[in-house]
């Protein structure tokens, strides 16, 4: 038949395109950049909020190229040397962008991804100079241009120094290139498997916590003088690839041109590995994932539970904070972002020690805990017509919320427990370790009640394929940002008679923090179990939307 | 036929996309017992139309009895007599096999040691013992179809409500739920699926609904809806599709030997 045919014989089914080499199509890198601009355009039709993003973004990076490039030519004002390190830690920041970024988008941008155009008719070669192509159109590459040719600016002396410069600068552009190429494609093969992307997952939120670093260590005044810091870090990176480029726009000179020979082998070093990835990773087919077995334990909780629903629920929820990354990053977020916010609360110079300082950190560590659950259903989306399919009555859905809340305070009960105790001890009396984890609960029982409100009022879709940027998938991030934001309000609010009178020097009251938390968690599950009940196609259609 | 010999029986069913009507008045009737195909091509309403009828769409309008019981009014009783196995595999990916069947059984109030005996029976039929501990993320098309197969019957329902579960399966694979559906109907049980593949149908079916842009076009025993000619060839007539397709002027260059 037919079938067979196209099937055994490639020449017959595409005349004029398989013919073997001499046959092959001619494909400039144009197309590579008209298909980049018909994604991006076609990403954008019939779709006003994904509009709106694009508009934003184009907005984001014109003042970032701006003002990236003001920066730049500032430089200029300032005394030579200090121009230069500045100059060297910018471009190496550049580089250090391009290599880690486009990893965390992987599965954004179909131009990145190989396999997508190994079935095309093309040489490694022709697909290679596509792919640079491609990767070259766009917002951000274009802004990445236009900060580095600040440098021309800022740092070049004379017409000689402007020449060299502007190699320099392209030669810059093209190593940040080659080597975000480099790395995505190479690691291509591990990024299309469900364990790779996993692993992302939870490193990408190592990326958010360690760009808050620097600002902490500065808040600390750890850094002290940051023109000693800054000389530091230029002076080791002076030698590499990206301190050499910019060496050689302030240079000019002899080692200049020495500099852009060194740079034009990297890249050009750089560029044939890449064209080697790039062959291996055509023909290596998907790493199937050899998914390893599971143990088969029933854990602490599964034998001290009743037989039924709430132990179902509670269970499985315990097993999805370890082993779907969404969950270990939820956890893992809000731990650091209570670490940070700690650390930068006992900082501060001139506050006397309170009790305070001991309660706070622990209630913003409740807070952040009992936030994951204001989209209590998120994380199993679609799947969760199961539970639909078991429910007949309110009270089950009541349980089930009620096992959801079960593990998560499981975990975020002794995890209080020991962040109250080290509060105390920063706060400089353990004694305080008391109050704050007793009120900590406390926020942590109301902050489940008004989530589990929340879950089942303004529920929605949580991305499988977790990146850095977005929480909710395409249209929902209103609904939330409005369900998280109700969520720290409600709890704020609803945690006010408690608070007020510990404010006001009636700090016993602060002992009912406990039993008070317990009341409303108990209330918001009853509130949300009946909405549940009623409303549940809804609040399933809402978490099935394709992300 | 009275109401209470129908394992399923809708009336007007009706849903609405914005301005697209995906189901516009339906009427289906699957007779207690029967072994019943829903086909209909793509975009028909088939989906939505299992969807509303198991309680996982809110209708626009319309009534759904299941064994004479109001699917909306009536959600625990309905819900005890219905399996379903839903459109896109929905399952929660990151537990094993074997946990998958355990949530499903202690959600729906079974004791422990019943699910656990019937989910070892369950996962042996299937074929997925070895793989019975391996998370559901890494399964094939096959053995998710399976697994959730198992999840449906697990309760032991009256009715099993299948979208395209033999879509993307091995032969092997298929014959397994072949198998395993052929012994539940013999039981006296019901069994709705909704597919494309006419072939299977009519080697499964003794029942089947035609179902054409969100309107039901045909209904009843399998030999009185094909009227002597194959499934096939009724089915093309009855969505009006042309017999000799209508391609035969253009792709000229197909199969040529230069471009």
């Amino acid at each position: 038949m037919a079938g067979r045919d196209l099937g055994m014989s490639p020449d017959r089914a595409f005349p004029g395109a398989g013919n073997g080499q001499a046959g092959a199509v001619r494909v400039g890198p144009s197309i590579f950049v008209r298909l980049k601009l018909r994604l991006i355009a076609g990403n954008l039709r019939g779709d006003t909020t994904r509009l709106l993003g694009f508009i934003f973004t184009l907005i984001a990076a014109l003042l970032v190229a701006s003002s990236g490039f003001i920066v730049m030519a500032m430089l200029r004002l300032a005394p030579a040397d200090i121009a230069l390190d500045a100059g060297i830690v910018l471009f190496t920041a550049l580089l250090v962008g391009w290599a880690i970024v486009p990893l965390l988008a992987f599965g954004l941008d179909d131009t990145l991804d190989p396999s997508r155009l190994a079935l095309l008719p093309l040489r490694t070669g022709q697909l290679a100079a596509g792919m640079f192509a491609s990767s070259v159109t766009g917002v951000w590459p274009i802004a990445t241009l236009v900060i580095t040719s600040g440098a021309i600016v800022g740092l070049a002396g004379g017409i000689g120094g402007v020449l060299v410069g502007v190699v320099a600068v392209l030669l810059q552009f093209a190593l940040c290139v080659v080597v975000s190429r480099l790395i995505t494609t190479s690691l291509s093969g591990v990024l299309r498997t469900r364990r790779g992307r996993d692993v992302l997952a939870i490193s990408a939120i190592f990326v958010v916590v360690a760009a808050q670093l620097p600002n902490l260590l500065i808040n600390r005044g750890i850094g002290g003088d940051p023109l000693a810091v800054l000389r530091g870090l230029a002076s080791a990176l002076r030698w590499t690839p990206p301190g050499m480029a910019a060496h050689a726009v302030a240079d000019g000179g002899a080692v200049a041109l020495a500099e852009l020979a060194v740079l034009a082998v990297l890249v050009a070093v750089i560029g044939w590995l890449w064209i080697a990835a790039l062959r291996r990773a055509l023909v290596t087919t998907d790493a199937s994932t050899e998914g390893a077995s599971v143990r088969n334990s029933r854990g602490l909780l599964a034998r001290v539970l009743p037989d039924g629903q709430l132990a179902a629920v509670a269970t499985k929820e315990l097993k999805y904070a370890r082993r779907d990354p969404r969950g270990r990053v939820g956890w893992f977020a809000a731990l650091a972002v209570t670490g940070i916010m700690a650390f930068s609360l006992n900082g501060q110079e001139g506050t006397s020690p309170s009790a305070a300082l001991a309660i706070g950190p622990a209630c913003i560590g409740a807070l952040m805990i009992s936030l994951q659950s204001c989209n209590s259903f998120g994380i199993d989306g679609r799947s969760l017509w199961m539970n639909s399919m078991a429910y007949g009555t309110a009270r089950d859905w009541r349980t089930d919320l009620a096992g959801r809340h079960l593990a998560v305070a499981t975990i975020a009960v002794p995890v209080l427990a020991v962040l109250s105790v080290i509060a105390g001890l920063l706060a400089g009396n353990v004694g305080w370790a008391l109050p704050a984890v007793i009120s900590s609960w406390g926020v942590l029982g109301v902050g489940l009640g008004v989530g589990a409100v929340t879950s089942v009022l303004m529920p929605y879709t949580v991305p499988e394929r977790l990146n850095a940027f977005t929480g909710a998938a395409p249209g929902q991030g209103g609904i939330a940002f409005a369900g998280s934001f109700g969520a720290m309000l409600g709890t704020g609010l609803l945690m006010l008679p408690v608070t007020l009178p510990v404010l006001f020097g009636l700090s016993w009251v602060g002992v009912l923090a406990l039993p008070y938390g317990i009341l409303i968690s108990w209330g918001g599950r009853r509130l949300a179990g009946n909405i549940g009940f009623t409303r549940y196609p809804e609040i399933l259609g809402a978490i099935s939307r394709p992300a | 036929m009275t109401d209470i010999t129908d394992a399923v029986r809708t009336q007007g069913l009706f849903k609405r996309f914005g301005e697209q009507v995906a189901v516009g008045g339906v009427d289906l009737m699957v007779p207690r017992g029967s072994f019943a195909g829903l086909v209909g091509p793509n975009g028909a309403g088939k989906t939505t139309t299992l969807s509303m009828v198991t309680g996982l769409l809110r209708p626009d309008a319309g009534l759904i009895h299941i064994d004479g019981a109001d699917v909306w009014r009536d959600p625990v009783a309905v819900k005890a007599r219905i399996g379903v196995l839903p459109e896109g595999l929905r399952l929660f990916e990151r537990l094993s096999g074997r946990e998958l069947l355990s949530y499903n059984g202690q959600l729906r109030g079974i004791p422990k040691a019943e699910v656990e005996r019937r989910a070892e029976e369950l996962l042996r039929v299937m074929d997925l013992t070895e793989s019975a501990d391996k998370l559901v993320v890494d399964y094939s098309t096959g053995m998710r179809k399976k697994i959730g197969l198992a999840a449906a019957l697990l309760h032991n329902p009256k009715v099993l409500f299948l979208d395209e579960p033999f879509e993307g399966v091995d032969p092997v694979s298929a014959n397994t739920l072949v198998e395993v559906l052929r012994r539940y109907t013999a039981s006296g049980a019901t069994v709705v699926f909704s597919s494309h593949v006419m072939d299977l149908v009519e080697r499964l079916c003794d029942w089947v609904s035609v179902m054409n842009r969100g309107q039901i076009v045909a209904q009843g025993p399998l030999e009185a809806v094909r009227g002597g000619r194959s499934l096939n060839e009724a089915f093309l007539g009855l969505v009006g599709a042309p017999a000799n397709g209508n391609g035969e002027e253009g792709l000229s260059w197909l199969g040529a030997t230069s471009a």
